[in-house]
Formats: C-alpha cells, structure tokens, sequence
C-alpha cells in the first residue's frame, strides 16, 4: 500500500516516462506471477497494471503530426 | 652583321621581361612539394611538381610568416608568389611569399587540428553524453528544408511513428552563413523543449560539409541540453560535430530510426504486457476457484444431507444384496425340484400302468402289497392305466415267491 501511494504522488509531480511506466509494469507482472499472492492482491495489482497500460496509451498520443518548422520570430508554421 | 651580347646582358634581359609580366609577379601556382630543404640561413628551397613539369621555388626567411605549417615532401600546395630570374645561373625561379596546403590537405590539417583540441578539452567525452531518450514526443531538426536530408528523415521518422511531433528550423547549411545558422538552429529547438535533436545535412564535398567542422557549430552541439544527434553526409564522411554530438548517425535516415521508435513494436510490447498480465490474473483466479472447490467439496462430504443419502445408498446396497441372495436360494431350490422331478418321473406309477401293469389299493385308496392285507368279500379297486375297476376278493393264497412275482400274480388273479 505505501508503494502505491508514494507511486500516485510521484504521478501527481511529473508525469512517468515510458520507460518508466514499462518498469513499473514489469514490477507487476512480477508480482501477479509470485505464487504467494492472494486473490485479492491480485485484482490490485492487475488494476494497477491496466492504469499503466492506459496511461501509457495515453502518453503515445496517437494524433498524426504534421512537420512543423520555426520560422523567423520563433514561431511555428505548417511546413 | 648581328650584334653580340653578353651572358649578362641576356640574363638581364630576360630578367626584365619578366619583371614587367604582371601575371608572373603575382601568381598562385599549385603542385606537389619536393626536394625540400629547410636551410640554415632560414630560407627554404624546394621543388613545385605536377604530373607534366616543375619549377624550383625559393621562400626566403623574411617571408616565413607566409607558412603556418611545416613544408614536407609530398604536400599539395599552394604557392602564392612571384616568377623571377636569377640572373647568376640564368635560371628563373618562383619566390614564395605564401605557402597553404590546397585544398582539401588545407582543410584536413586544420579539421585535424581542431579535433585534437577538442578531444584534448575533453568535448568527445563519454561523459558528457547524454542518453537518447527512448521513447520522444517531440523530434528537432536542423537542417536545409529542400534536400535529401529533411526528406529522409521526415520518410523515415513518419514512417516509424507518425504521432512524434516533427520541427524543422530550416538551416543554411553549407557556406558562409551555415556556422551561425546551425548554431541558432540548435538554440531556436532546444528552446522549444524538443526531446531530441538532429543535426545534419546530406552528402557533399569536404567544402560543402565544413560548416560541421568549426568550433562554434562544436561548442553549441556540446552545450546543447537537449540530446544531440549528428548526421552528416554519408557513412564515410565524419565531422568535429560526429564527435561532438550525443550520438552520432551515419545518414539522416540512420538518425530518424535512431531518434524516433517505432510505435508499431512498442504496441506490440504493450498488448503483451496487457495480455502476461491478464494471463497471470487468470492463473490466481483458476488457483482460488479450484481452491473453493475442494472446500465445496469437502463441506458437501462432511453435510448431513450427504451422510442420509450415504446411509440410504448403502441401505439400498443391502436391499439389492438382500434380493440377489434370495433369489439365488429361489434359484437354487427351483433346480433342485426339476432335478427331483427327473428322478421321479422314472419312478412314477403311471408308467407302470402305460407298461400294463397295475396297482391294486382297498377300497380306503391304501395299497394292497401283501396277500396279508386282503380278506375275502373286500372291496378291491384296480388301477389301469385308462381308469380303475372295481372287484370282490374271492381268494386268498400265500405263496414263497419274491414280492414282484407275487404281485403281478395277484394282477393276474384280478
């Protein structure tokens, strides 16, 4: 429970990175495959892992980018 | 009749025609250094070749300042000067004032000289360089917006992701105004927050990539922030700025693959993720079901209802144990008679009668078998085997015979 709290706060500061987000889930998996766990950890533990996925979903943005180039005041046009 | 002159005078001569050729008082000639030698006095001598002639060159000391190098033999040069004649030996030479490397050797010894300096400061320095990020939202490029270049890394970087936000600051990149343009390039997207940076321009001569090979353009990739990667000409052409950048690329193409992940894989990790983790879920859960079910089926076992249907099924057991052992007994006795009745049927009477025989009982039904048991006057009845009949004894008579001659004789009497 305190991990998770400590991991919500860190959220709140700055988003997780990717590769940050993959770390976590990764620690997830590891803890769903533990033979130990119970039912109810499990649920936890596989909720939390769908929250990373989305929000690493969520971080990929997937809109189409058009090139944009900077032009002479620093600002941004279409290229 | 001609007139005649001296050695002097023809040296002399010619030494003025010379002396008077504005082309040959100022000349930069090019060829390859020989014959080099660096003399006491200070003044060197040596020999300017090319495939088709040579000329002796002179460069006195006073003049030294115009060579920033040391001369060697084979050097390309370039020999900025005059033509004169030495008048002594009738010879005319050329009089160096400048000597540079041509060209390219020009350019080589200086990008080798501010490559040792940079690498001496410590600038290729592993580390200073600052990993490429994985996984950006936001590529920068600086580059020229017409080109190859631009072309391919915008392919190669849509191509791979389309959803990484491109911004091209459309650099000069070769020439005169490529050094500040590259380096405010660098400055304009480092500002914009971008997560990595490209830098690079397509293949060219040594000339036209040089920009990538002065100081400045080397201090603004270092002091970059953000993440550099340098992408230069072709695979073969490496720049101050290769050395300097975070990372560096063989192509523009190579850096768009190396700055931007291909978002197909990284689905493809994350449906997997979704999926192991899914899988693991199913495993606990399959763990808890079975789980409750052996409870279940340990409670069911231990219920009452289960121990009232276990006495009932084994009172049916006994039942039909019941039955089986009674009907075999049933069995049994019901072979036992048919057996009997075999045995009987040889010994019946009735038999006797259909061999013509007969039997003869008193008028009580009781058997007569001994003379004994008749008196004279009593009713007798015979039985036939088609009915009885009905008779009086008229006689009696005791004879020594054996029991069966006997009684068919007592038939016969009737």
């Amino acid at each position: 429970m305190k991990d998770k709290d400590t991991m919500v706060q860190e959220e709140q500061e700055r988003p997780l990175s990717l590769e940050e987000t993959f770390e976590q889930i990764e620690e997830v998996i590891a803890h769903l495959e533990a033979e130990e766990i119970t039912l109810e950890e499990s649920f936890q533990e596989y909720n939390r892992g769908m929250k990373l996925l989305q929000h690493c979903n969520a971080t990929i943005d997937q809109v189409e980018k058009k090139v944009l180039q900077i032009n002479e005041d620093g600002g941004l046009d279409e290229f | 009749m001609q007139n005649v002159y001296t050695v002097a005078q023809v040296n002399s001569y010619i030494k003025n025609m010379f002396t008077q050729d504005f082309m040959l008082q100022s000349i930069r000639v090019k060829g390859e250094v020989s014959n080099c030698k660096y003399h006491t006095s200070g003044h060197i001598y040596f020999t300017l070749k090319d495939i088709k002639g040579s000329i002796a060159c002179v460069m006195f000391a006073s003049c030294r300042k115009g060579l920033a190098f040391r001369l060697a033999e084979g050097q390309q040069v370039v020999v900025n000067g005059s033509v004169d004649v030495y008048e002594r030996d009738g010879r005319y030479q050329l009089y160096a004032r400048e000597i540079s490397l041509d060209g390219a050797g020009a350019l080589y010894e200086q990008y080798e000289r501010l490559k040792r300096e940079l690498e001496e400061r410590g600038m290729f320095a592993a580390q200073y360089k600052q990993p490429i990020p994985r996984y950006i939202r936001t590529l920068g490029v600086v580059t020229a917006s017409t080109g190859a270049a631009v072309r391919d890394i915008i392919n190669i970087a849509s191509r791979r992701n389309p959803y990484v936000q491109i911004i091209l600051y459309p650099a000069i990149v070769q020439g005169e105004a490529a050094v500040p343009s590259i380096i405010n390039g660098i400055r304009a997207l480092e500002r914009q927050g971008v997560d990595t940076i490209i830098v690079g321009r397509g293949g060219g001569s040594i000339e036209d990539l040089w920009a990538f090979n002065e100081e400045a353009v080397a201090q603004a990739i270092f002091d970059c922030s953000v993440p550099v990667i340098s992408a230069v000409g072709h695979e073969t052409d490496t720049t101050i700025a290769d050395f300097v950048a975070d990372l560096r690329a063989p192509t523009p193409s190579a850096a768009a693959e190396l700055a931007v992940y291909d978002i197909g894989q990284l689905q493809d990790k994350l449906d997997e993720y979704a999926y192991t983790m899914r899988h693991h879920l199913d495993i606990v859960m399959q763990r808890a079901r079975r789980e409750v079910e052996q409870y279940r089926a340990r409670l069911k076992y231990v219920s009452p209802a289960n121990m009232i249907r276990m006495k009932r099924t084994q009172a049916l057991f006994l039942e039909e144990r019941l039955q089986k052992g009674m009907e075999r007994q049933l069995i049994d006795r019901k072979h036992r008679l048919a057996l009997y009745a075999e045995q009987m049927k040889g010994l019946s009477p009735l038999d006797k009668l259909c061999q013509g025989y007969s039997y003869v009982s008193d008028a009580g039904g009781r058997t007569l078998s001994s003379v004994q048991q008749a008196d004279v006057g009593d009713q007798i009845i015979v039985y036939v085997k088609d009915g009885q009949i009905k008779a009086e004894v008229t006689d009696t008579e005791m004879r020594e015979l054996t029991e069966s001659i006997n009684c068919a004789a007592a038939d016969e009497e009737n």
